[in-house]
């Protein structure tokens, strides 16, 4: 544990204190949120009555009235105003928006706002924006004969190439697209960087500039031994249940323990080292389990040519796929690891919450959900920076939460104009 | 992309200690983005992808992994040999000149090699360290190790892909190799931003299993709230509760189409389409919660026709209509029959002294006044010893000749 500073808690600043971003749209609330949680002045731009993820489960209590749970994890550390930028007084006011921050998250269709006169093609106009930096972020990418394709989480994963690598050894079965939106994690992943490098170079005395990230593209460059695979060899990767896509029928790595939870063996089990397979037999031998293990023929096939006794190699991996098949997950898990194996365990989202070692890292932020009584324990963010904390700043903002602080206290309306606007559904 | 655009990063130089894929991915983001990457290796710690998927098994030369290409594009090469003084120096020389290191060995592995973070703040005031692994340098199982696809299991990834009915189908590549570079990236960025504001550097502590748990948070904040334990949905959405939302097998082998019905116009589309207006008249389809309680026979019917039907012809037909559609593309129809990522220039081609010309996988962003760089493949190993420890480094052509000698470098 050395070499970083415990955080001193939330008196210090973000790595990105002091930048302004504004964020529209319904696919870049990641790129914001991370922008947020690192310190950066996020407001979220939503319709009137609120954007897309508001509406979408699951919800406090099962209720659609109640606040989104969805919404939540993507929107902490931002401030929320209302605007509808069709109504002209509302395209004014986003125009005013622009003009007071760094950043711009623009995750509208491509043509929406370049329509209204409040795109990109209108911001690189104007002199006094030349330091503002826009990052597009829609499906297809600005550009291109299917720009304006229609698209979905699935339909991005699928076109991507991802789901061709990820189901079952059984190719009756479909292509699998894992939960949790991944079209837009990784997307908008990219699109920090992109903000971050353009921002770098505004520093540097550049002008700011559009950042056009494209989903399917982010999508495509996420397949990992896929590309390679055609690109040299001109073979597809065929799916496989549990481990990696590939030309060829692999081992199985993934076994389900004695107590209903499945484990991940790395490498089909198989150690890669003496001291491994020594305490691999040991743990075996104390349930009985280690059969004809110890014969020095197998420990010396560990240590050659990996395609040289296929049948022995496949006994090796068969007992061990065995054994752990009749030890509780946890154990296997546990014991695996203290011997230097990289097994894992095949934990649902939720079991993390109980295991310590995440609390020992401050990975989970303790923060209210609008609606909910008291705090949860939100899932922070994947880097310690041990001088200038990513953390949560502010719970997420309710629909409009920030109108009167933000049109009124920062861009001077009156409250008489504020109720206007109110009255008339710009804001 | 002009080549006289200017690189974002250009003027960055980061010390490249990473290996495998996930530190690689993100020095490769990096690197495309114009920072001056130098890849540190030597016998001992090789960047084990320069032996993954090897155009000629029996050829012995390090420098023939596509894959090891495609991750290290655009980056330099030295061979400092850390158990020699002199190229112990060489590497602190070069830690000296950079802005960041990224390595991404197993926790306390980098701090044994004789770089702990007060030593590099002793080399390096202004140097930012990020390390990436599997649980972080801080907490009790600091010294447990990953791969992709242990990391993926231990976050809940693994367990968010499946069928309802089956085992977890999980990820068929290292997912999680890709995030923690995408993210490792990021906290690169940050800190130098922090740096530039404040004058402070410090170390960036990743950790690859968060990398997944933050995309299960949805989950985890529903068993909090709700008490609800994950279940597995397939291809279907459970929230919002649209149908149809699924895969459907097409003509071919082992072809499938992914539709995404968002709303009553889409489903009325769907229909005319695929010739089955009966479906649009029948009582359990007549509206999103009634298809979706009839989703087992929605999926069936559905299935029945779009069987006989060719996947990208039908693709074309619903897109045309406003239906989000997507052949589940291989490959092979990615690089060779993607119109969109051809037209955006995706897969652009660079040369390499032994593999040749290839194509690359690009950085999914355009810049309007900069660019991203494909110039070159992944560097010979030691390709740039000469010219980053007399250029950079100081070294007269003498010394670099003696350090060969003793095989420092």
């Amino acid at each position: 544990m050395s070499g970083t500073d415990e955080s001193q808690g939330d008196a210090l600043p973000g790595p990105l204190e002091g930048l302004r971003v504004i964020e529209i749209g319904d696919l870049g609330e990641v790129a914001g949120k991370l922008l947020a949680d690192a310190g950066a002045d996020v407001i979220r731009v939503e319709p009137p009555g609120g954007g897309r993820s508001r509406r979408v489960g699951p919800f406090i209590d099962d209720d659609p009235g109640q606040p989104s749970l969805l919404h939540a994890s993507r929107n902490t550390s931002k401030r929320a105003v209302t605007l509808d930028v069709r109504q002209a007084p509302g395209l004014e006011l986003w125009r005013r928006l622009v003009g007071r921050v760094d950043v711009v998250i623009d995750a509208t269709a491509p043509t929406f706002l370049d329509e209204l006169g409040g795109g990109w093609e209108w911001a690189e106009s104007q002199p006094e924006l030349s330091g503002c930096v826009w990052c597009s972020i829609s499906p297809f990418g600005r550009t291109g004969p299917r720009r304006d394709w229609a698209a979905s989480d699935l339909v991005q994963l699928a076109l991507g190439g991802p789901m061709m690598s990820n189901g079952y050894d059984d190719h009756s079965l479909p292509p699998i697209r894992p939960e949790g939106e991944h079209s837009i994690a990784v997307s908008n992943e990219y699109a920090v960087s992109g903000v971050l490098a353009a921002l770098w170079m505004r520093n540097a005395g550049h002008s700011g500039q559009l950042v056009d990230v494209s989903i399917h593209e982010a999508v495509s460059a996420t397949t990992e031994g896929a590309f390679p695979n055609w690109e040299y060899f001109g073979r597809l990767v065929q799916r496989q249940t549990g481990r990696h896509a590939a030309p060829d029928p692999t081992a199985a790595w993934q076994y389900l323990a004695s107590d209903g939870q499945y484990v991940c063996l790395i490498n089909g089990g198989l150690p890669r080292g003496n001291s491994a397979w020594d305490g691999l037999l040991d743990w075996m031998d104390e349930h009985d389990a280690a059969g004809d293990l110890r014969d020095g023929q197998y420990q010396e096939l560990l240590f050659s040519d990996p395609r040289a006794n296929p049948e022995g190699r496949r006994h090796v991996a068969n007992t061990i796929g065995d054994f752990v098949q009749s030890r509780p997950a946890e154990e296997v898990y546990r014991r695996s690891q203290a011997l230097h194996f990289a097994w894992g365990i095949v934990r649902r989202p939720e079991q993390n919450l109980d295991d310590p070692h995440w609390e020992d890292r401050g990975f989970f932020w303790q923060g209210e959900v609008p609606g909910v009584e008291g705090t949860v324990r939100y899932p922070g963010a994947p880097y310690r920076f041990t001088k200038s904390p990513v953390r949560l700043r502010r719970r997420p903002p309710l629909v409009g939460e920030h109108n009167h602080e933000v049109y009124v206290g920062e861009l001077g309306l009156t409250s008489g104009e504020l109720r206007g606007l109110l009255e008339s559904g710009v804001v | 992309m002009p080549p006289d655009l200017p690189l974002p990063l250009d003027g960055i130089r980061v010390t490249d200690f990473s290996w495998i894929v996930a530190g690689p991915q993100a020095t490769r983001i990096l690197a495309d983005l114009g920072a001056d990457v130098v890849k540190v290796e030597n016998e001992s710690y090789l960047d084990s992808m320069r032996i993954g998927l090897r155009q000629d098994p029996k050829n012995p030369s390090l420098n023939r992994s596509g894959f090891h290409s495609n991750l290290s594009r655009n980056k330099r090469s030295i061979t400092a040999n850390l158990f020699h003084p002199k190229g112990r120096e060489a590497v602190e020389r070069l830690l000296a000149a950079s802005d960041v290191v990224i390595e991404n060995f197993s926790a306390g592995a980098f701090g044994r090699m004789g770089f702990s973070w007060e030593r590099l703040q002793e080399i390096n005031p202004s140097l930012i360290y990020v390390s990436v692994s599997g649980f972080g340098h801080v907490g009790r199982d600091a010294s447990y190790t990953t791969w992709g696809p242990s990391a993926q299991a231990i976050s809940g990834a693994t367990a968010m892909s499946g069928l309802a009915d089956q085992p977890p189908a999980g990820w068929g590549f290292s997912y999680l190799d890709h995030s923690a570079g995408y993210y490792a990236a990021i906290a690169a960025l940050m800190a130098l931003h922090h740096r530039a504001r404040t004058g402070e550097a410090q170390h960036v502590d990743m950790s690859q299993i968060e990398c997944g748990m933050v995309v299960s948070a949805v989950p985890m904040l529903d068993y909090q709230i709700n008490g609800r334990s994950y279940e597995c949905v397939g291809n279907r959405s459970r929230y919002p509760a649209t149908a149809p939302h699924n895969t459907y097998p097409c003509a071919g082998d082992d072809r499938w189409i992914a539709i995404a019905v968002d709303d009553e116009a889409q489903w009325a589309a769907l229909c005319e389409v695929l010739g089955l207006a009966a479906l649009c008249d029948d009582s359990r389809f007549t509206d999103m919660a009634s298809r979706k309680a009839h989703e087992d026979a929605l999926d069936e019917a559905l299935a029945a026709v779009t069987c006989e039907r060719e996947p990208f012809e039908l693709m074309l037909e619903l897109q045309e209509r406003g239906v989000p559609t997507g052949v589940c593309q291989r490959t092979d129809d990615k690089q060779e029959r993607d119109p969109q990522l051809a037209e955006r220039g995706f897969y652009p081609t660079a040369p390499h002294e032994e593999l040749g010309e290839h194509r690359y996988e690009g950085l999914p962003m355009q810049f309007s006044k900069a660019r991203w760089r494909m110039d070159r493949g992944a560097p010979l190993l030691g390709e740039h010893n000469h010219a980053v420890l007399t250029e950079l480094l100081g070294y007269s052509d003498e010394e670099f000749a003696n350090m060969l000698g003793e095989l420092a470098i």
